[in-house]
C-alpha cells in the first residue's frame, strides 16, 4: 500500500465498502506514515462537519396550510369529488 | 387528524392516497414536507424557492402517484423526485457551473497540519460551520449538489446517482473532489485560527 492508494480507499471505507483485508492494509499504513493518517483524520471530520451544517428552516405554518389545501384540492378533482 | 394515521406506514397511506383518502394525503405531507423543504433549502439557499420546489414534487408525486407500483419504495422515489426537482432548479435559475476544478488537490507534499486534534467547540463553532457553508456554496453546481445530498442529507451514492442521472463512480469522484475542496478551506481556516492565537 502507498499513499496515494491509501488516500483513494478513504471514501470506500466511510461507505463500509472495503474489504476486510483492504482494511487491514489500510490501518497497518496509517500506523507508520503520520501524512496519511492526518489525511484521514481531516477527511472524515470533513465529512462529519457536513453532516452538521444544517440550519434551522421550517417552511411557514402558511405555506403548509396552501399547500395541503392544494394538494386536497387537486386529489379531489383527481378522484372526481367536489373538495 | 386521527393518531391512527401516524402509526401507519406510508406503503398503507400511499395506497390510501390512491384511493382519494384526505387524511392519509394530509400525513405525507406532514411526515415529508419539511425533509423536502430542508433539502431544497440547503441546495438553493432561497426560502422562496424551496417553498415553490416542495410545492411542485407534491404535485408531481400527486399526480403520478398512480403509476407507481410498489407502494413501499414511496419515499425512495419521493427524494428522487425531490433531488431532481432541485437540481432542476438550479439548471434553470442560476448560471449553471460545471466547471473543473484543477488543482493538485491529491498532491500535496506539504506536511499536514492535523486540525483533527482541535477541541469540539472550535470545530463546530459557528464561525467553522460558516466557512463551511460557505466553502460548500461556492463549489461548482454538480459537485455541490452531491455533497450536499451526500454528505449534507445523508442520502446513498445509488440515489443520488439515479435522482442526478450521473453514473456511481461520477458520483463518487465528484464527491470525493468536493470533500478535499472543503478538507483544504477548514483546514486553512483552522490553521489561520491556531497561529492568530485562541485570545484575539
Ligand atoms: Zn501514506
Amino acid at each position: 500500500m502507498n499513499c496515494m492508494l491509501c488516500s483513494k480507499l478513504f471514501q470506500e471505507y466511510l461507505d463500509n465498502t472495503l474489504s476486510e483485508e483492504l482494511i487491514h492494509e489500510l490501518n497497518l499504513h496509517m500506523e507508520h506514515c503520520s501524512r496519511c493518517r492526518v489525511f484521514f483524520r481531516t477527511y472524515s471530520l470533513t465529512v462529519t462537519l457536513s453532516r452538521k451544517v444544517e440550519q434551522p428552516c421550517c417552511p411557514s405554518e402558511e405555506t403548509m396550510e396552501r399547500l395541503t389545501a392544494l394538494l386536497c384540492d387537486k386529489l379531489c378533482s383527481l378522484h372526481g369529488k367536489r373538495p | 387528524m386521527s393518531k391512527e394515521n401516524k402509526d401507519l406506514s406510508d406503503e398503507i397511506l400511499v395506497g390510501r392516497i390512491k384511493k382519494g383518502d384526505r387524511d392519509a394525503l394530509e400525513e405525507i405531507v406532514k411526515r415529508y414536507s419539511q425533509k423536502i423543504y430542508n433539502l431544497a433549502l440547503h441546495v438553493t439557499r432561497d426560502a422562496a424557492a424551496a417553498e415553490e420546489i416542495m410545492q411542485e414534487v407534491f404535485l408531481t408525486i400527486l399526480s403520478k402517484i398512480h403509476a407507481l407500483t410498489h407502494d413501499a419504495y414511496f419515499s425512495t422515489w419521493l427524494y428522487r423526485v425531490a433531488m431532481n426537482a432541485a437540481y432542476g432548479y438550479l439548471r434553470k435559475e442560476r448560471k449553471y457551473t460545471e466547471q473543473t476544478v484543477s488543482e493538485d488537490l491529491e498532491n500535496e507534499t506539504a506536511a499536514e497540519y492535523d486540525w483533527s486534534s482541535l477541541s469540539d467547540d472550535i470545530l463546530v463553532s459557528e464561525e467553522s460551520k460558516d466557512i463551511l457553508r460557505t466553502s460548500i456554496d461556492s463549489l461548482p453546481d454538480t459537485m455541490r449538489m452531491v455533497v450536499i445530498l451526500k454528505d449534507v442529507e445523508g442520502f446513498k451514492n445509488e440515489e443520488i446517482s439515479q435522482a442526478l442521472d450521473l453514473s456511481v463512480p461520477a458520483v463518487k469522484s465528484r464527491l470525493h473532489r468536493g470533500r478535499l475542496i472543503l478538507r483544504r478551506a477548514l483546514g486553512d481556516y483552522f490553521r489561520r485560527y491556531s497561529y492568530s492565537g485562541a485570545e484575539e
